[in-house]
């Protein structure tokens, strides 16, 4: 091979050809890192779901029967179809509240009020907790005897409101939403008053010498040119809804209590593969695995439509 | 046409490099099996010469190796000879780490093995030595040493320890109010009521954690059923979930709920702990871990227990063996693993494990310096019913213990009544539960 590259490499051209055709081989090392320790286990996770399970070991090949099994019988069909339409409701209500309410602060923040970086920091804040000391902390804010938050209504004189936030299944799920749309803020109001800073000053100024105000203004100028950064976020709360997990195994344990109200898919997974691995009942690795693998091509195709159609609105402007 | 070469040569020195590396973990992998092969066969050798043996215990008691060092200590008085190594791994990964190193043919000497049907898997696989003749287990009342019987009818293990689950009371509130501890059905439920009329919370229970519920079921099951009998017949698939008494009893927990705190829905386990500690409820439903819990939590609370009070005139606390220790069918030191489990049904061991551990052994006649803990043990050897939910059915998927718990929980939120709990429950006992077959 040395031999070869030092009788090819006699010309310029070639030489520049033969530094070409190394460069490639530089990200091998990377890439037998990535395959190894990404790759693989993606696809052992998609073979898994094809096998019968017993505990920890393999044992015969069964198609596409945990698939069957996972939407056909009960209680696995109800409780997926229960955990998906959490996780929808995940997705909406974080975008309503969590995505509106950034975009309106980003702008304010974008408009230079006064404080204007106390405030990013501001909200930026609980970002830097774990997702478990958030869990703990609100866990303890939601207590229905000692939290922070019955006490304050009841302060208030508006006990008929309190309840056990976690306990009823009526509010449990959105508080949870909640507590995570709080969480996240942050992050949206960054991510938007970067899409709001990289708008031209010029053409704001035109647009305001051509006589544009207030509404006309948002809806016209701001509103398209921020469409990216909306687009960006939309995914992002997108894979984060459908992949929800932490906060409530860590406020609501992993049944997705009370009474699976809060049971998302990634719960649900959770439970499958490991919830049974102290009691005497085989491990559902197997079933859990077909979940993991419905979940990441579902979450896989819905980004991809949105991309796709992300890349078409860029385009157009 | 130097710069290419030196791209080429770096990139094969790369390759090179990565695969040596491949080749030395190869190889260090190697050196250390080898190493260790050679270390157990000088430990053979040494054996011969010196006549000291090495009993390594596997458990997933990781916070309990001070304590096991005393125990071995104590063994070695008797027994200077065998040298014992408690190893223990992190409770969540014991079982993994545990059946991959039996699969293997390797492990421990001697391994703390999970109760029922978990353990039984192992022993039903060939990894457990059957220990049927071993001297001193005929101490043991047959319903712990079922814990660790397989179905074959051989003794696997040597029950350990008891986990039993009865109402605590707090004392005090108990004398200010001018209360007696209730002993049939009708005075618990006076009790309640008096306690309500004087707006003290009666129980500490609350339903957001639903393992607490089929633990109190477990409790106040018996209350309605009659304990034992129930129990018996209902593993021998005699009777089921459908039985009217057993509906009762899911009738009775529902009907328990005014006596809740308020907001019991949200409350879970700290809550109702830190309530029945800090003496704003009168009575907390659960289990003789939560001893020295409560007691570090308030030390100045005067708080004793009841076994359950019932209709049918039994009074009961419920128990289940919490684990047993086997000895791994491929150790090459079985007969000073026996030393060992022959110690563990000694007195002398049973003094030692209820005054360092805090817990009931297994082993009959023990007493401890612990009043309450006393007490409950004496208790749980002339009042015991067996807790089913965690002998008899945990296994399917999901569990029947925990459709128990889910469905219990539903009820408690008014989605479900509890003639609907039992009947979810029995469907899924009958897919899983052998008798039910």
């Amino acid at each position: 091979m040395m031999t070869m590259t030092v009788q090819t490499a006699s010309t310029k051209k070639e030489r520049k050809k033969g530094k070409r055709w190394t460069i490639h081989l530089f990200p091998i090392p990377a890439l037998i890192i990535y395959a190894l320790f990404v790759l693989y286990p993606i696809l052992a996770a998609l073979s898994y779901s094809f096998y019968s399970f017993n505990g920890f070991s393999r044992e015969s090949f069964v198609g596409f029967n945990n698939f069957i099994t996972l939407f056909t019988t009960e209680p696995y069909g109800s409780m997926f179809l229960n955990a998906f339409k959490n996780n929808v409701l995940y997705f909406i209500l974080q975008m309503i509240v969590m995505n509106g309410l950034a975009f309106l602060l980003a702008f304010i923040i974008y408009k230079k009020v006064k404080g204007a970086e106390f405030f990013k920091i501001a909200f930026f804040l609980p970002r830097l907790l774990s997702v478990i000391v958030v869990g703990f902390l609100w866990k303890l804010i939601l207590n229905p005897n000692f939290g922070t938050l019955n006490m304050l209504l009841g302060k208030l004189g508006l006990e008929e409101l309190q309840r056990a936030w976690l306990g009823d299944p009526n509010t449990a799920l959105v508080s949870i939403i909640l507590v995570n749309c709080w969480f996240g803020l942050g992050f949206g109001v960054l991510i938007f008053l970067a899409g709001f800073q990289s708008i031209p000053v010029e053409l704001v100024e035109a647009a305001k010498l051509d006589g544009a105000k207030g509404m006309t203004m948002l809806r016209k100028i701001y509103l398209p040119l921020m469409v990216p950064s909306i687009l960006i976020m939309t995914v992002l709360t997108f894979i984060q809804s459908f992949e929800a997990f932490e906060l409530v195994y860590a406020m609501q344990g992993s049944m997705g209590e009370p009474y699976f109200s809060t049971d998302t898919l990634a719960v649900f997974f959770y439970r499958l593969a490991f919830g049974s691995s102290t009691s005497g009942s085989s491990d559902a690795i197997g079933l859990g695995s077909a979940l993991a693998t419905v979940l990441f091509f579902f979450i896989l195709v819905c980004t991809m439509v949105f991309l796709k159609f992300m890349n078409k609105k860029e385009v157009q402007m | 046409m130097k710069k290419s070469n030196k791209f080429l040569f770096l990139f094969l020195f790369v390759m090179l490099f990565t695969l040596v590396l491949a080749a030395c973990s190869d190889n260090s992998d190697d050196t250390s099996t080898n190493s260790n092969n050679s270390n157990s066969e000088d430990n053979g050798k040494k054996s011969e010469a010196t006549e000291k043996v090495k009993l390594t215990i596997g458990s997933w008691r990781t916070e309990d190796v001070a304590k096991y060092e005393k125990v071995i200590a104590l063994f070695n008085e008797t027994n200077p000879d065998i040298e014992v190594e408690f190893n223990p791994t992190k409770n969540t990964e014991y079982n993994t780490v545990l059946n991959t190193a039996l699969q293997a043919g390797e492990g421990p000497d001697i391994f703390h093995l999970r109760p029922y049907a978990a353990g039984l898997k192992l022993a039903g696989a060939g990894f457990v030595e059957p220990i049927t003749d071993l001297k001193g287990l005929d101490q043991f009342s047959d319903d712990y040493l079922a814990a660790s019987r397989g179905e074959d009818g051989k003794q696997y293990g040597v029950p350990l320890n008891i986990s039993s689950t009865q109402f605590f009371y707090n004392k005090k509130i108990f004398a200010d109010q001018g209360l007696e501890v209730p002993t049939t059905w009708d005075e618990f439920i006076e009790v309640n009521e008096k306690l309500l009329a004087a707006d003290i919370t009666p129980i500490a229970m609350g339903t957001k954690e639903s393992w607490l519920l089929s633990l109190t079921h477990g409790i106040v099951g018996p209350g309605v059923v009659d304990g034992n009998a129930f129990a018996d017949k209902l593993v021998t698939g005699e009777k089921d979930f459908t039985d009217p008494a057993f509906v009762e009893s899911i009738e009775v927990m529902n009907d328990l709920k005014k006596y809740f705190p308020a907001n019991s829905e949200g409350l879970g386990m700290e809550d109702i702990r830190t309530l029945f500690a800090m003496e704003q409820a009168a009575m907390f439903p659960l289990g003789s871990w939560e001893i020295p819990v409560v007691s570090e939590l308030n030390s100045d609370l005067d708080f004793g227990f009841f076994p359950m009070p019932s209709k049918t005139g039994n009074q009961t606390v419920t128990t289940w063996v919490d684990g047993s220790f086997a000895i791994n069918a491929n150790s090459k030191n079985k007969e000073a693993a026996k030393t060992f489990l022959e110690f563990l049904t000694t007195k002398e061991f049973g003094e030692l494990f209820v005054e360092e551990f805090k817990m009931i052994s297994a082993l009959p006649g023990i007493t401890s310096n612990d009043e309450l803990l006393s007490e409950l043990s004496k208790t749980v050897e002339t009042n015991s019913t067996p807790y089913y939910w965690v002998i008899n059915f945990v296994s399917g998927d999901p569990t029947t213990k925990s459709v128990l718990e889910t469905e219990l929980q539903g009820m408690y939120l008014g989605e479900v009544t509890p003639a609907e709990v039992a009947q979810k429950v029995q469907e899924n006992a009958e897919i899983s539960f052998e008798p039910f077959k």
